[in-house]
């Protein structure tokens, strides 16, 4: 029998019985809307999550510190005190270690003020962190200017978006308007560090700094530091602890590690981990989170495809009573010269061609609904996000391309499934005893 | 001989009992006859029909029609030979209902893969020559029992078969209109083809060159004397 043939016969037959093939079809229509939505929805809830991480940090650096190891001095007289694991420190050779792991581009040191520290622009004071970087651009850690550049100069400095803002009038007096952030590119800043001595005196050095560049916003830790570069900074916490430091020997506070892609970055960030080193990356975070939406989106499909195998032993059902019904017809059809090969098609067929139309069907359906649960639910989340503040969310219902093809074959393949036992028991039938069959 | 069988015999497992339809049955059918097989209920006749046609296997002994051993075949071998070599007639027509007598009659030439135009002149060219021209487009709701016989014979004849094989034709007809059976029958015969048929009405044999009597699921000698062939025929 030819294949058009077998579609067209399945098609007329299916045609014949049409208030039986619509219900069967109804509930693989309801099971695979039901998977459509739900995936849809987990789909879309994924990319709300990611859009509402953007600021999240650049996916490909990874933040490393070292292991200070763990410490445990008993309670034990004496000769304990002896560590478990000796601490593990960023050194110079660490770096070029990080740096010789496949798909590192770069290691940056960096390090943070660790003595009190005041900002004084005109009348206006501030309070920001310093970080010290070891880099002589900031563009390597993928940052960028809004206004100036992003050299790390000497006697210069690079600031985030938020640092004009935290600079306050001390003096000001109730009820008086609160100045406006000043525009502090190009403007130089003075910088007083603060030493406690130890009969309790206090020491002050001041630096003057002109301000280099303004870095664009990054709703992340940059907004509210300071740049300078790490030589500088070293000089300050030297004079500020009162001796000097040896890299070698008190290692860095932390260092960078950034990945030429960030399909990377788990991977290298494992790679020092092993290392003994602690290091997080946003990556991984962001792929936990990934892997939660897999997660539901596998539950949803799963709840969906309950639906559908209620919806298959539907089609079963229905073929199986057909299969009753059509005996004497299976009989003369194999009367006529058909194999048992050809019976079985047609019957494998239409119960296909019911998956096929509520798949379909489905697909329609659940399209519709996902249109209205996003209009219903941006509604809600829009006005939700007013009151809380965040980003109004841009979707909650998001069906990817691939996924209404997919169902509908699925479907398909569901109702050729549920087809398969009526289908053989139609084509084993002995022919004679179908044509009899009253 | 176009079908010929030997120590023929068919049983049936009615519960716990073994019915016995069909004993030593050696038939023999020679091209071109139109052989008419006789007997009352349950003497296997029918039985006998469907062995010949394929459309069952029987437990003990062999057939050949054009010289193929069918008793032999497997389910696809049977299914090519019913395509090829045989036509069916049955007692209740079994047309699909939801098909046109076109269609219908079309039908068999889907399992042989013959193209749709092929087959829609082919039908048409069938049903022109069982008179049925003017209903090709009624469905077999809408046709007299006589007249969906007819597209039955059309059917039975659309991929040229060898034999012909008709079981109670004119069973649920009446007399006229199983007489226009008969008549399209034995034209058939005249015309070339071999034509098996089942009957229990003995006023049925003019049509017949050859009569096998069955009784209990044995050949038997014509009950009334009667030579066992006749070519008493009324035209």
């Amino acid at each position: 029998m030819k294949f058009l043939d077998l579609v067209r016969l399945v098609f007329e037959n299916l045609g014949r019985r049409k208030a039986r093939v619509a219900l069967t079809a109804f509930g693989v229509v309801i099971g695979t809307s039901a998977v459509l939505v739900l995936v849809s929805l987990a789909t879309g809830l994924q990319r709300n999550a990611n859009e509402q991480l953007y600021g999240i940090g650049d996916l490909t650096q990874i933040q490393v510190y070292p292991t200070y190891g763990g410490y445990y001095y008993g309670p034990g007289p004496s000769g304990g005190g002896e560590s478990p694991s000796d601490p593990v420190l960023i050194t110079n050779q660490t770096l070029r270690d990080f740096a010789a792991i496949p798909g590192v581009m770069a290691v940056v040191p960096r390090d943070y003020f660790n003595g009190g520290l005041m900002l004084q622009y005109g009348r206006l004071e501030g309070y920001v962190g310093i970080i010290g970087i070891g880099t002589d651009n900031l563009s390597n850690l993928s940052l960028t200017a809004t206004q100036g550049e992003t050299l790390v100069g000497k006697n210069t400095v690079i600031i985030g978006s938020q640092v004009a803002a935290s600079f306050y009038d001390p003096r000001i007096r109730p009820g008086q308007e609160p100045p406006p952030p000043p525009d502090l590119m190009g403007e130089t800043i003075r910088v007083v560090l603060i030493r406690w001595n130890q009969d309790g005196t206090e020491t002050r050095k001041t630096y003057q700094l002109r301000v280099a560049g303004v870095l664009t916003e990054t709703r992340n830790e940059p907004d509210w530091s300071m740049y300078i570069s790490l030589d500088e900074l070293t000089k300050w916490n030297e004079w500020s602890m009162g001796r000097r430091i040896n890299r070698d020997k008190d290692g860095y506070n932390q260092a960078l590690v950034k990945v030429e892609d960030a399909r990377q970055t788990v991977e290298v960030t494992d790679a020092i981990v092993a290392l003994g080193y602690q290091a997080y990356s946003p990556q991984s975070f962001v792929e936990g989170i990934n892997s939660f939406y897999l997660i539901l989106q596998i539950i949803f499909g799963g709840v969906g495809a309950i639906a559908l195998l209620v919806a298959a032993i539907g089609i079963a059902n229905t073929m199986t009573m057909a299969i009753l019904e059509r005996t004497r017809e299976i009989g003369l059809m194999k009367a006529i010269g058909a194999t048992n090969r050809d019976v079985m098609s047609i019957f494998l067929g239409e119960a296909a061609g019911i998956g096929l139309l509520g798949g379909a069907g489905g697909v329609l359906f659940g399209w519709a609904a996902g249109q209205i649960i996003n209009v219903l639910a941006l509604a809600y989340l829009a006005g939700q996000s007013a009151t809380n503040g965040g980003p109004p969310p841009s979707v909650a219902v998001y069906t990817p391309p691939w996924l209404p093809p997919f169902v509908v074959v699925f479907a398909t393949i569901i109702g050729l499934l549920s087809g398969l036992y009526p289908a053989l028991r139609a084509a084993t039938m002995i022919p004679i005893q179908a044509l009899k069959y009253e | 001989m176009l079908v010929q069988t030997a120590a023929l015999a068919k049983r049936f497992q009615m519960g716990e009992n073994v019915v016995t339809a069909l004993q030593g049955v050696d038939l023999a059918v020679p091209e071109n006859a139109f052989c008419q097989i006789l007997g009352p209920s349950g003497s296997g006749k029918s039985t006998l029909l469907h062995l010949l046609g394929g459309l069952d296997r029987p437990s003990q002994g062999s057939i050949q029609v054009d010289g193929e051993p069918i008793d032999r075949m497997d389910e696809n071998g049977l299914a090519r030979f019913r395509r090829q070599k045989v036509g069916f007639i049955f007692q209740s027509y079994n047309l699909i209902t939801s098909m046109t007598a076109l269609e219908n009659v079309s039908f068999p030439m889907q399992f042989a893969g013959i193209p749709k135009r092929q087959r829609k002149a082919r039908a048409q060219e069938l049903l022109e020559r069982v008179g049925m021209a003017d209903r090709a487009d009624h469905k077999p709701g809408e046709l007299s029992g006589g007249q969906q016989q007819r597209v039955a014979v059309a059917r039975a004849l659309v991929n040229t078969p060898r034999l012909i094989l008709a079981d109670e034709p004119t069973g649920n007809l009446d007399t006229a209109s199983g007489e226009n059976i008969m008549e399209l029958l034995a034209e058939l015969q005249r015309d070339g083809a071999t034509v098996v048929m089942v009957t229990h009405d003995t006023r049925l044999t003019k049509f017949s060159t050859h009569q096998v009597h069955l009784l209990d699921g044995r050949i038997v000698p014509s009950p009334n004397g009667k030579p066992k062939k006749s070519r008493s025929r009324s035209r």
